[in-house]
């Protein structure tokens, strides 16, 4: 397989991956706020710091309003992490594979470009954030669904898993994090009734409710949540999952590509670290520690990730 | 290809129970019943004419009283229509067509049409137009109403498009080498050594059975007279061949009952074709040749067709960044490192193709490519230099060329051309130059081309002067009238759909391997301005499918 292909696989993988957490994280923070309305001024300044967009928004918006930020996270393409953005990013990408694609799947990233052109700031107005935001959200459920049903599993099924993987891996950090940090001022809410409403709705946002009380009931309890976000060996879209199936795909590619050098999951590589802090950690320990430190670290270990696999296999130039 | 050739295999099974089914049709429709049961128990030679006749007749004689929708057609006045003639009767090949689908799903055009349009944009079947803002992306006007070639017609088309390709082939071969045809002056030899399109660097270069045209796109064009005239040579980067298969894909998805009845070639295998063509180029020795199509990217205005063909082909689409040059052999970069390439079928001109030999500024092209095709390790497709084959001056030649290379005569004839390089041509045409059409030699895709009667006295006057400025940059030609087509032209008033002539032309596609292969089809282009000749995608054309009927 090309270089430039397997960049281009990893890469419209990642921006589907990017656009569907934005979707997610635009849709519980409305959800939220209908629930418990708050006396903040600002409800929406904490998304624009869970996604480092904060100085961005600054350039384009005075105040972050509902509509300023609904708007930048979803229509503004001078946000190029907007969806908008990640989807026409993602349809580039796929648009110069897509003879390795299969047709459905190009048919569906196309027709969702095609959509996206027309979405206009009316769209929340005329569907309504949330019937617009639960038909994105099936429209990446179908994307992902396509994938697994035509692509054959080979090694641009494992360039694909890189970048879905890698993005999903700092996405849930980036939200723990947020939540631990930002949504949360006032220390006497701390295991009240509005923290858990908080702490649902992050899990809601991972589609992880349902989940999550299969496995802890219907408590909601920091350390769980962290324990399921962070380390659940079975939930999709945990930290861990990620990690597992992130680490299978690039074992599948070394073996292919035959390289000598060594591996990306090293012991003493990134790879090796992120693998051995999320398979040996446990919530209790790591928020003793500090809960925020653990969630850079897994942070820049992703992106440490990134360029390795960036130097072995993508750079083509 | 394994379903081309069993959808072939099923059609020719269903042949002659098509025949019977249209009757049929035909019967219950037109109250014929008692005459054709006579019909059928006859013999079976004696019972084709029967049915043949009969279709004929009752296509002619009651379409226009039973569709108010063709009885509303009104042909051109001076051009040949392809579908009816002066009488109004159905030509050759459409009486079946007209009556199978034509009459009956006239008020589907519009839904057809516009699910056409669809079906493109969403599955991204579209080109850029050049100067558009990066990224323009347009769908290629699709209209419905098939353009139907009979079976005869298509024999001799066939035969002299082989006929051609081989001569044009053998000409770019003597140019880069012996240079016979120069020497025995039968084609000037400054005309060539000064085409834009003449390549030296090509010189010494020896493709695999002399195969120089591997892909050759000839535009043909049907006068008044209704003879198919060749316009023009496409002998570099002919395009257009996906819309070809599209189309037909669009036809047969959306009245699929249609193509059952009608007995129309296959186009599918074209991909299969050109495969073999290609690895018909590999190197000796090499038993399964490494084959990839060069692309110059995605805002290349025929991106769509090279990833379509490199898709049905099963091999890689690369850019030049993607290979590399090194000991005179090609390579492509991939994941588990260099992997060496045998052909390539290039999408870039000359110019681009090697910055070491061509433009130096090109950065879609491979350094050293020139290099590995002279030493022999890989070969593409096309040659360097095929230009000087499809040069508007040269193409006065052709006639010559072919007898000279095959001793034969032309089978298909070109449009009577003046070289305005020859002075008494170029007065005279200059003294009447609203008469011509004339056209830059070197460029292609219909750019540049005034035609003469239709344009502004201010462009006739820039083009004189640019013509006496530099006359070896223009031929001209007399207008020809050239063939319309019923088409698909908006709504009338009371909303119905409007069928007009539209003028069109017609790409039929020649893969020269070690043995020809014609692609049972082509590309019709169709005008879709009112009284418009230029029919490019490029400037407001459209397309149709074009059905190649097997008997």
């Amino acid at each position: 397989m090309l270089r430039r292909i397997a960049d281009h696989l990893f890469w419209m993988a990642r921006y589907l991956e990017r656009a569907e957490w934005r979707a997610r994280l635009a849709d519980v923070n409305y959800h939220l706020l209908v629930e418990t309305p708050t006396k903040d001024p600002h409800p929406w300044a904490p998304l624009l710091a869970i996604t480092g967009d904060g100085e961005l928004f600054a350039k384009y918006y005075d105040a972050p309003s509902e509509t300023d930020v609904l708007d930048f996270f979803t229509l503004q393409t001078r946000n190029p992490s907007s969806i908008v953005s990640c989807v026409n990013a993602a349809r580039e990408n796929a648009r110069s594979l897509r003879h390795r694609l299969s047709s459905e799947l190009w048919l569906e990233i196309n027709t969702l470009y095609l959509d996206a052109q027309q979405w206009m700031p009316a769209v929340f107005d005329q569907q309504g954030v949330y019937a617009f935001f639960n038909e994105l959200r099936n429209r990446f459920h179908r994307l992902s669904g396509i994938s697994h049903a035509t692509m054959p599993r080979d090694v641009e099924f494992d360039f694909m898993t890189l970048g879905t993987m890698l993005e999903r891996a700092e996405n849930v950090s980036r939200m723990l994090d947020s939540k631990y940090h930002y949504l949360l001022p006032r220390l006497e809410d701390v295991g009240g009734p509005i923290d858990r409403m908080q702490w649902a709705a992050v899990l809601r946002s991972a589609s992880a409710l349902e989940a999550y009380r299969r496995v802890y009931g219907n408590q909601i309890a920091v350390a769980r949540v962290v324990e399921f976000l962070l380390f659940d060996e079975a939930f999709p879209r945990s930290a861990r999952f990620a990690v597992d199936r992130l680490q299978a795909a690039v074992e599948r590619i070394e073996h292919t590509a035959h390289s000598g050098e060594p591996a990306v999951f090293a012991a003493d590589s990134p790879g090796g670290k992120l693998a051995f802090l999320l398979r040996e950690g446990n919530a209790e320990a790591v928020i003793a520690a500090g809960l925020h430190e653990f969630l850079m670290e897994v942070q820049d270990l992703c992106a440490d990730i990134g360029s390795v696999i960036f130097d072995k296999y993508l750079r083509f130039e | 290809m394994r379903i081309g050739r069993r959808l072939l295999l099923r059609f020719f099974s269903f042949l002659f129970l098509t025949f019977l089914r249209s009757l049929v049709v035909l019967i219950k429709a037109h109250s014929l019943r008692t005459a054709t049961r006579r019909q059928l128990t006859r013999e079976r030679g004696a019972e084709i004419v029967a049915i043949q006749t009969a279709v004929t007749e009752v296509a002619a004689s009651k379409l226009s009283s039973l569709t108010p929708f063709w009885a509303a057609y009104k042909a051109h006045a001076d051009a040949f229509d392809e579908m009816f003639n002066r009488q109004g009767a159905p030509r050759a090949g459409y009486s079946r067509v007209l009556a199978e689908f034509l009459a009956t799903h006239a008020d589907r055009f519009d839904e057809i049409r516009a699910r056409a349009d669809r079906m493109f944009l969403n599955e991204g079947v579209t080109f850029n137009v050049y100067g558009d803002s990066a990224g323009a992306e347009r769908i290629f006007p699709f209209d419905p109403i098939p353009r139907v070639i009979d079976a005869g017609t298509w024999a001799n088309l066939e035969a002299g498009l082989i006929q051609r390709v081989r001569a044009l082939n053998a000409f770019v071969a003597d140019v880069y080498g012996e240079g016979c045809i120069l020497k025995d002056e039968v084609v000037p030899a400054d005309l060539i050594k000064t085409s834009p399109q003449f390549r030296r660097a090509a010189a010494g270069i020896k493709p695999p059975h002399g195969a120089h045209i591997t892909v050759a796109g000839i535009d043909l064009v049907r006068g008044a007279d209704g003879e198919f005239r060749v316009l023009e040579d496409n002998v570099r980067t002919p395009s257009g061949v996906s819309y070809v298969i599209k189309n037909r894909l669009v036809m047969t998805r959306l009245v699929p009952e249609l193509m059952r009845e009608v007995g129309v070639r296959s186009v599918e295998h074209y991909p299969a074709d050109l495969l073999a063509s290609l690895c018909e180029l590999a190197p000796s020795g090499v038993s399964r040749p490494v084959v990839a199509l060069l692309t110059p990217g995605v805002y290349n205005s025929a991106f769509f067709e090279h990833v379509f063909l490199s898709q049905q082909m099963g091999i890689e689409l690369v850019e030049g960044r993607d290979l590399v040059c090194m000991d005179h052999k090609l390579y492509m970069k991939t994941v588990g490192g260099l992997r060496q390439v045998d052909v390539l079928y290039r999408r870039i001109d000359d110019d681009f193709l090697d910055p070491v030999v061509f433009r130096p500024d090109s950065l879609l092209g491979v350094p050293g490519l020139t290099s590995v095709l002279r030493a022999g390790n890989a070969a593409i497709a096309n040659g360097i230099g095929t230009g000087v084959a499809d040069d508007k001056a040269v193409y006065a030649y052709t006639p010559a060329m072919i007898r000279y290379y095959l001793g034969e005569d032309a089978i298909l004839p070109i449009v009577q051309t003046y070289l305005m390089r020859d002075p008494d041509m170029r007065a005279m045409v200059l003294r009447d130059i609203d008469q011509f059409v004339l056209k830059p030699t070197g460029e292609s895709g219909g750019y540049g081309v005034v035609i003469g009667p239709k344009a502004s006295d201010r462009e006739l006057a820039e083009t004189r002067e640019r013509i006496q400025r530099d006359p070896a940059g223009f031929v001209a030609q007399p207008v020809v009238q050239i063939s319309t087509h019923p088409t698909i032209c908006g709504h009338r008033a009371d909303g119905a759909v409007e069928v007009a002539p539209r003028h069109i032309d017609f790409r039929p596609f020649v893969l020269l391997g070690e043995r020809p292969r014609v692609l049972p089809g082509g590309l019709t282009r169709v005008a879709l301005r009112e009284g418009s000749l230029i029919v490019n995608s490029s400037q407001g054309g459209g397309s149709k499918d074009t059905w190649v009927m097997a008997a």
